[in-house]
């Protein structure tokens, strides 16, 4: 690495509520979009917007389709399974935030 | 050196274990160890191993060139295998079959060679494709979303050089921490993922943002919670104390008869943004030990001047 690259300072963009495009979402996770489509319809992610083509994901999708893709190769969940799976992790993760909150120091 | 992997200890069975069991057992334990389901502290090594395992124990070819090895081998003793090892079995699949061939350890790679990485990056057909985007997940503190910061990260990412040979990379990236990143959010940095492949473009790098535990603050989304220890007095009488932001300090006022628990709102103190988040400052009554005279004193005259009974409510 040269001198130039340790100064280097990179931006990032924060990816927003409604951020993403089915295209965008689709290469991050590296699936197809029939795939992220199917997701959609058993509403493992919830995406603004109508038609496809106006389809916005928000970045918590990503970390959902990619545990959606490591739940199925993984472990064989299917989709049905999957949903389940994520709505109670992400109720467990929920119910551990609030006993942090509410943990004395 | 390298070490013998015991396959058969890593599933928990015995060498005479039938495929079904093999398949159950991995089952079993890759939903104990799955990433994403598991809190085990060392979930995701465990993982790796099992998957490891059960990439050569379901496959009855690499099974039985395992098993040729003998049952002599100590899980962790140092391995080199006999010359002509696998002679006589065609690995059907070319070594890797499937699996995240970067995980596996050096140990299966001797065995069972990396033939896979070729293969994966065999599906190529010219004309340039757009790199592949990667993930990773970085640890700031609270102040850094609150202040903004620079901060280096490190990223490890395999990398097959001309040779074919594949080698873990490092690279330094200095990261802007966007002010008011919350935890969970993602940043996008256009041209840090995978390299193109025939003149395309690079792919992106997700980095996720998680915070790293403070001694006293906790975060939930944009609001942000602390305990405030208040004396007795401090509670029942009012008063104004300094209490810590990560801004810096600010008079709080606590009115007066507060109890045990109450939540006091600052707003707009919690993690900045286009709609800040509040700041909780959670009220710990805390009382003094009865250990002097002085102090039992005071306790004792508490006791003959008021009638109080905390049990009221519960009819004793």
């Amino acid at each position: 690495m040269n001198s130039h690259e340790l100064f280097l300072v990179h931006t990032g963009e924060v990816i927003e509520e409604g951020g993403l495009s089915l295209g965008q979402l689709c290469h991050a996770c590296d699936v197809h979009a029939e795939w992220v489509i199917s997701l959609v319809e058993e509403s493992i992610i919830e995406p603004q917007g109508e038609a496809i083509q106006c389809w916005r994901f928000s970045g918590s999708s990503l970390g959902r389709v990619r545990a959606a893709l490591r739940l199925q190769q993984d472990l064989g969940v299917n989709l049905a399974g999957i949903a389940l799976a994520l709505d109670l992790l992400e109720e467990i993760e929920n119910l551990r935030l609030q006993i942090h909150i509410a943990e004395r120091g | 050196m390298m070490e013998y992997k015991d396959y058969y200890k890593i599933m928990g069975l015995a060498r005479e274990a039938t495929q079904d069991d093999i398949k159950r057992s991995y089952r079993k334990l890759a939903r104990k160890y799955h990433p994403d389901v598991s809190k085990e502290a060392d979930a995701e090594a465990k993982f790796k191993e099992l998957g490891e395992a059960y990439e050569v124990l379901k496959d009855p070819e690499k099974r039985a060139a395992y098993d040729q090895l003998g049952a002599d081998w100590k899980a962790g003793q140092d391995f080199r295998p006999p010359p002509n090892w696998a002679e006589g079995f065609e690995f059907s699949g070319g070594g890797f079959t499937g699996g995240d061939s970067g995980a596996f350890s050096d140990f299966f790679e001797q065995l069972f060679g990396r033939a896979g990485f070729n293969a994966a990056g065999s599906t190529h057909r010219g004309g340039p494709t757009r790199g592949q985007d990667s993930h990773a997940k970085i640890h700031i503190d609270l102040e850094d979303s609150f202040l903004g910061a620079t901060r280096g990260i490190t990223l490890s990412a395999p990398e097959m050089d001309a040779q074919s040979h594949v080698q873990i990379k490092h690279r330094t990236l200095n990261i802007k921490i966007p002010k008011g990143i919350k935890e969970g959010q993602h940043i996008r940095l256009s041209g840090q993922g995978h390299p193109g492949e025939g003149g395309g473009k690079t792919g992106d790098l997700f980095l996720e943002i998680a915070f790293n535990k403070h001694p006293f603050y906790r975060v939930s989304d944009a609001d942000i919670y602390l305990d405030l220890p208040v004396s007795p007095w401090e509670a029942a009488l009012g008063t104004k104390i300094k209490v810590p932001t990560p801004e810096g300090s600010v008079d709080l006022k606590i009115p007066a008869n507060s109890k045990q628990g109450s939540k006091l709102r600052l707003k707009g103190r919690g993690l900045p943004g286009q709609v800040p988040g509040d700041l909780y400052v959670v009220l710990q009554i805390t009382l003094p030990s009865a250990e002097t005279e002085k102090a039992k004193a005071a306790y004792q005259k508490l006791q003959q001047e008021l009638d109080f009974n905390p049990r009221k409510s519960l009819g004793v």
